[in-house]
């Protein structure tokens, strides 16, 4: 439980709020590279702003300013894109990539307007087939080339825009208890009234679980019954990348859930896969795959036969903001309070002109993180229960995951390496 | 408690009424409680724990009430916990 005032700082992301500020100190993606395959500029919305994301004709760089131009505000969306900026359509005010004014046509005798007006403006980069924008204040960091991103594999990526604030979304990722009631227990339920097979894997009863600060996060570790401190689930476990990842994976797939804050009441929510099985051919993909998955059937109710469907109902049946004055903790929320610690920390330092955890400063090739590989004991099963009973079950590529999984392991059988 | 009693208590809430749980709600009382009792100071250097930026998010084991406090004074992070009696689990000996 918390007071009103504390779970308002810790859910606006607008800016100039202390959570907003702590937020602006990260990288996110936020469009895929094959939106500018047909148009040069996209409006996005980050962190409660809109912005006009736009890549160049000939260059290919990739750009980001706030989006209405200052002048009158038109949209510099419909704007013309040039090799060192972009004009807005209306009345052809020219900005650089780093939001000065360089041209004012209208006002060609008067320099000295044109040097005063700045348009907001971030930096904008790709990666993984995705478009990662910062918007905060200079020097920007590195972009951190996490391991999901960079490794070799086949790429997969499902995503949805949900009704919610980020927070309830990156609470639930410090919840290992939801997994056994909402994709074991209730997953087993709807199974027997509606006539389906659910996975068995999710049901094992929790244990024992920890919750460790790092450098990345909070690394999340559990001893599910039947197994001991020497499975990977405790010995490896796997973390909550700090603000707005989680890192998850097992039986060859590696998955970063990304959850970027579009506004106090709005996420964009992925899952993007990486799938490695050992014993597969290489990947010869161009760019990851991306489609959006459903989560509401055509009557409006939530659709809860598969992982994300059910994580997705509970995230958004909490409401567009959770009311955390009205909320009762347990001892096995602990996870959750640490965050909120997480969160309060981070706030300081960044008010104190620090860098938050995780700023990376050095170029870097890959950043590995921490996770386990045996999930949950069930390898076969689980790479086929997490692609046809999670998000993938929407991908078009759905039955080459399957088969790359089916094949990999079949490799591994007659190579005796599946012990 | 006594009506008394509530009265006082409540006298010792924030002045914003917005602030205040919502009246009638129905876990209205919980959260005016957490309002009363979470902890207002650092236990180790004293500091005003809202003043510091820092947190104590309230939880429940069977009957102990525990803040989880971190001070964003000192960096002091653990437990405060309230209860009505101490009991004592004994461990197989």
């Amino acid at each position: 439980m918390l007071t009103v005032e504390q779970n308002e700082e810790l859910t606006s992301v607008g800016p100039s709020t202390p959570m907003g500020e702590l937020l602006r100190r990260y990288w996110y993606p936020i469009a895929f590279e094959e939106d500018f395959d047909s148009m040069p500029t996209k409006t996005v919305r980050l962190l409660g702003e809109n912005w006009t994301l736009f890549k160049t004709p000939i260059g290919g760089r990739y750009g980001i300013v706030a989006e209405h131009c200052p002048h009158r505000r038109a949209s510099l969306t419909y704007g013309v894109v040039h090799e060192d900026g972009i004009r807005c359509g209306y009345h052809g005010w020219k900005f650089a990539f780093d939001g000065r004014c360089v041209e004012q046509p209208a006002e060609s005798d008067n320099q000295n307007f044109r040097d005063r007006v700045q348009q907001k403006a971030g930096k904008a980069q790709t990666m993984a087939g995705m478009v990662w924008v910062y918007v905060g204040p200079d020097p920007a960091p590195e972009l951190p080339r996490f391991d999901v991103f960079v490794m070799d594999g086949v790429k997969d990526c499902g995503y949805t825009t949900l009704p919610c604030n980020w927070l309830q979304i990156m609470e639930n990722s410090v919840d290992p208890h939801h997994v056994e009631w909402l994709h074991g227990h209730y997953f087993e339920f709807l199974g027997q009234t509606h006539g389906f097979d659910a996975p068995k894997a999710f049901q094992k009863k929790h244990m024992k679980t920890g919750f460790e600060e790092m450098e990345w996060g909070i690394l999340k570790r559990r001893v599910l019954e039947g197994s001991t401190e020497e499975n990977d689930d405790w010995k490896i476990g796997h973390p909550l990348v700090f603000p707005y990842f989680m890192r998850v994976g097992g039986a060859g797939i590696n998955q970063m859930q990304i959850r970027v804050p579009i506004d106090d009441t709005h996420t964009w929510t992925l899952f993007f896969s990486t799938h490695s099985p050992k014993g597969a051919e290489p990947s010869n993909q161009d760019r990851p795959v991306f489609y959006e998955y459903q989560w509401k059937d055509e009557q409006g109710r939530f659709i809860t036969d598969y992982i994300e469907g059910q994580d997705t109902m509970a995230w958004v049946s909490q409401g567009a903001i959770i009311d955390r004055s009205q909320e009762h903790l347990g001892r096995s929320d602990a996870g959750v309070a640490m965050l909120r610690k997480m969160f309060k920390e981070n706030m300081k330092k960044v008010a104190d002109g620090e860098d938050p955890i995780g700023t990376v400063r050095e170029p870097h090739e890959r950043i590995d993180l921490p996770c386990e590989k045996d999930k949950f004991g069930a390898e076969r099963e689980f790479a086929n229960a997490w692609i046809t009973g999670g998000s993938m079950r929407y991908s078009p590529i759905k039955q080459e995951l399957l088969d790359l999984h089916e094949n990999a392991w079949a490799a591994r059988e007659s190579a005796g390496t599946n012990a | 408690m006594s009506p008394e009693q509530r009265k006082a208590d409540l006298a010792a809430l924030p002045p914003d009424p917005h602030r205040l749980p919502v009246k009638g709600s129905w876990f209205g009382p919980d959260a005016e409680r957490h309002l009363l009792d979470r902890p207002k100071f650092c236990p180790m250097c004293a500091v005003d724990l809202n003043q510091s930026g820092g947190i104590s998010t309230e939880y429940w084991a069977a009957d102990l009430r525990v803040f989880m406090t971190w001070c964003g004074g000192c960096g002091w992070f653990g437990e405060i916990v309230r209860f009505d009696m101490v009991t004592i689990t004994e461990e197989e000996h």
